[in-house]
């Protein structure tokens, strides 16, 4: 029972996705800034990200925030996927309609990471299988199998709130021990996941590979996810979220700080896990970009093409699709971004990798 | 919007109020009630003395949500033998407009929000509409006396699955419940399945309102059309073909549901000029152009008298009621009566229990889904339940909220899809037992031990059977009878 056992639903595999969703629409040209663009500069003034501060990624025509420098490492290293002018064909610019949309993966029901632990190949998932961590089941990982909202281990720990429960775990293993129906592995599983994570509340090891989170509860979430992932669990989905990103006003004094803590809490998480990495994928996607121009009050206004970043898995670090031209008929609607990727061309390539096998249709039912 | 979201506040408020008041009254009213000796009257109980689950606790088990001391008395009490206990026990449930059942109805007439008229849900906050049908729908499955419609509506509710996150389902699911689910729960299945094809919300779940042919340039949306087929009638391998789905498409083309003005969302309409109105072959059958509206109709008869929709009816309904993998002997019986009966609900349950496999075949054998596991513990143990949406989360956790199943499915009803949800039944059994589920969910577990006669009685009276040896030893050893006694092997299956 002890030591090396595979508990995940998804076998073999052991992968794990992670979800970080920007709220409130992060500004894709200020995350991922065009490079030698003039007409960037003439409508952003004062936002523009300076043409030499920029992180250059190759010969692409956009590169990244000089607050992403620990992000930019991993770009070199191969790790990191960058996609510019991404998003849904979703033009309300309403934040709850495109957030709805995007988590749901169309005009459907139920979250698209929810389909896929339901529709995934393999066999079902366990019951640690998705974890979103904070304080709210997010819409993308609704109508999951199982899903947990926790914000510390002690969320899983049996009877934790009212003293040891040793005498029961026992009791419970030799009555599922002898049960001969689908249930006695089911409670082996389940007994072992306890004992796993159990351990890892003891222990309370730090972070592997001399890696430091942040004090902040995006960076202790990714440790938290990092910890689990170790421990193999059975974990195959984490949602977690990074808010603040509606930056109507001042918006460089708004969003620099939250590009730090992304970046740096990222990097932590890459550095903790490891050649672990190669079994996990972090994607960070926003629900928009932001108007091309800047408003009088030095921050932007929602738009339609933002940005994603794909990190882990087996993806060569590059560029997917580059930055379309800033011109007045270029851009859609009252000045923004076009979408030239879909967000879902993304993701499929990803989920295929995760084990998605031909449930592709169930998991984006529509286009 | 400014405006909009002060009228709401200003609702909230005297919802607030209101539903304070509905609380006092009931409450209060419950007691008058007690004193007049009208209340229920506390018998003894006698738990189950079998080794092997006794005929009363199996028909408990699969045709409620779970025994209760209590309840198994009264139906051991109603005939001399268990069978006729049993059958006088079905009689009842299979007549549920005749059974008293005052004290869940006024439990659940404090959610407002859910009885108001349709074009009145638009005036809730969404995640209010889906806590308030969330929370009766516990209420009713947790206390009503009318245990068996509460498991048919439950039925119903996936096999006409509707999930109400998607768009303007939000509002119009718990109109669905009421008029599509609830009302025709155990009456005839060709008027539930037309209630249905024309309830506001599965226009919107499964896109109808979108399905128009106004000129040669449209191409009719076959969502509906096919989980019609496919789900709710003949079933996968029915016998349709790709054609009969368009030609059914094209036959609703035309049906909307309004999604602007303030008095009119939510309203159903028919559009002639959206309406394909050349003549269609549905399934063997002709229908002549010209048809309208009526073309609906036809269809619906077509597709609810198919002997397709019979079986596979038969063959959910087996599911349901007798084993994950019913036998042919049992399907073909229930089938037979639901075509003969033209499909007559009542009298096709009362065919299912009346198989050899429902009184004779294997007993605890189907495993309870998360939503039976949590209600069936609340009734074992007598639990006060005063808020239910701590429930809820236990429901999340194991993927089996109310109408929040993503695909028209519905949520599985075997038993394999569930496995990885142990854990967080063994939470939820440790945390009833503690009294730590939450503040509004009490029991007294004393009071339970002493009136089952000990720890062997209520184990007897919560498994249906005396227990084992290994069972009562396990107990006796964690001092902690109650929840070992939930979280066991034993409690997972009905």
């Amino acid at each position: 029972m002890k030591g090396t056992g595979i508990i995940s639903g998804n076998g073999d595999q052991q992968r794990t996705l992670v979800v970080v969703f920007l709220r409130g629409g992060a500004d894709g040209l200020t995350l991922v800034p065009p490079v030698g663009n003039s007409e960037y500069y003439r409508v952003r003034p004062t936002l523009g990200v300076p043409e030499g501060d920029i992180l250059k990624l190759g010969d692409a025509n956009c590169g990244l925030n000089p607050a992403f420098s620990a992000l930019y490492d991993i770009y070199k290293d191969g790790c990191l996927t960058v996609v510019p002018a991404v998003g849904s064909n979703d033009d309300t610019r309403s934040h709850f309609y495109a957030q709805d949309l995007m988590e749901h993966g169309g005009p459907v029901a139920g979250g698209w990471l929810g389909r896929f632990l339901r529709y995934r190949d393999g066999v079902p998932p366990s019951a640690l299988s998705a974890i979103a961590l904070g304080k709210a089941m997010p819409e993308v990982l609704r109508g999951a199998p199982a899903a947990t909202v926790m914000e510390s281990m002690d969320t899983f720990s049996l009877g934790s709130q009212s003293g040891p429960t040793d005498r029961l775990k026992e009791e419970l293993g030799m009555l599922y021990g002898k049960d001969e129906s689908i249930l006695g592995p089911a409670a082996r599983d389940t007994l072992q996941a306890l004992e796993r994570v159990e351990k890892l509340r003891r222990e309370d090891l730090p972070p592997m590979n001399g890696a430091e989170y942040g004090d902040n509860s995006f960076s202790n979430g990714l440790r938290q996810a990092a910890r689990l992932i170790r421990a193999r669990v059975g974990l195959e989905a984490v949602s977690l979220d990074l808010e603040g990103w509606d930056s109507h006003f001042a918006q460089e004094t708004l969003i620099t700080p939250l590009m730090t803590r992304l970046s740096d809490g990222l990097a932590a998480f890459h550095r903790d896990l490891g050649k672990l990495m190669k079994k996990v994928t972090v994607v960070v996607m926003t629900e928009f970009g932001r108007r091309v121009a800047e408003n009088s009050s030095f921050g932007t206004d929602h738009g339609r093409g933002g940005t994603m970043l794909v990190m882990g898995g087996t993806e060569r670090g590059n560029v997917f699709g580059e930055m379309p031209e800033l011109e007045t008929g270029i851009l859609v609607g009252p000045g923004d971004v076009p979408v030239k990727t879909d967000y879902r061309e993304v993701l499929k390539p990803i989920l295929t990798q995760h084990g998605a096998g031909g449930s592709m249709a169930e998991i984006f039912p529509v286009g | 919007m400014k405006q909009r979201e002060s009228d709401e506040v200003s609702r909230r408020h005297f919802l607030r109020a209101t539903a304070g008041l509905a609380l006092f009254s009931t409450s209060s009213c419950e007691r008058v009630e007690d004193w007049l000796g009208l209340g229920p009257k506390e018998g003894p109980v006698v738990p189950p003395s079998g080794e092997g689950i006794d005929l009363i606790s199996h028909v408990l088990n699969r045709t409620t949500f779970g025994p209760t001391p209590l309840e198994y008395a009264r139906v051991k009490g109603l005939a001399d033998t268990e069978e006729d206990a049993v059958a006088a026990f079905l009689d009842e449930q299979l007549n549920p407009d005749e059974l008293e059942d005052k004290r869940a109805q006024r439990a659940v007439r404090r959610f407002e929000a859910i009885h108001a008229p349709l074009a009145e849900m638009y005036e809730y906050k969404e995640a209010f509409l889906l806590e308030q049908l969330t929370r009766a729908t516990l209420v009713r499955a947790t206390r009503s006396k009318r245990q068996l419609f509460e498991i048919m509506a439950h039925f119903w509710s996936d096999h006409l699955n509707i999930d109400v996150s998607k768009k303007e389902c939000r509002w119009l699911k718990a109109a669905d419940d009421r008029e599509v689910v609830r009302k025709h729960a155990l009456g005839k299945f060709s008027d539930l399945v037309r209630a249905s094809a024309l309830s506001p919300a599965m226009l919107w779940y499964l896109d109808g309102r979108e399905n128009r042919m106004r000129d040669s340039s449209e191409k009719p949306n076959e969502n509906y059309a096919r989980e019609l087929l496919e789900l709710h009638t003949l079933g996968v391998g029915g016998g349709y073909t790709q054609k009969d789905v368009m030609e059914v498409a094209r036959c609703f083309s035309g049906w909307t549901v309004r999604d602007k003005g303030r008095f009119y969302k939510g309203r159903v309409e028919f559009h002639s000029e959206a309406h394909d109105d050349g003549s269609k072959v549905v399934l063997g059958h002709e229908i002549a152009s010209g048809g309208g509206e009526k073309d609906l109709d036809d269809v619906l008869e077509i597709v609810c008298e198919h002997p397709s929709t019979a079986r596979h009816l038969a063959e959910k309904l087996c599911i349901r009621f007798l084993a994950d993998e019913p036998s042919k002997a049992s399907i073909d019986a229930t089938a037979k009566v639901f075509s003969e009966s033209g499909g007559d609900l009542c009298k096709t349950l009362r065919s299912v229990f009346e198989t050899d496999e429902f009184l004779n075949g294997a007993r605890g054998q189907k495993l309870k889904r998360p939503f039976e596991f949590i209600v069936s513990a609340l009734r074992g143990t007598r639990a006060k339940v005063s808020s239910e949406m701590d429930l809820v989360d236990y429901l999340i956790r194991m993927g089996h909220a109310p109408f929040q199943y993503p695909t028209p499915d519905g949520y599985p009803d075997v038993a394999s899809p569930w496995t990885g949800t142990l854990l967080w039944r063994w939470h939820f059994a440790i945390a009833l037992s503690r009294n730590d589920v939450s503040k509004e969910i009490k029991i007294n577990q004393d009071e339970l031990i002493e009136k089952a006669g000990g720890v062997a009685g209520l184990a007897a009276s919560l498994l249906g059977r005396i227990p084992s040896k290994e069972e009562l030893a396990a107990m006796e050893r964690t001092g902690e009878s109650l929840a070992l006694l939930l979280a066991s092997p034993g409690f997972q299956w009905r």
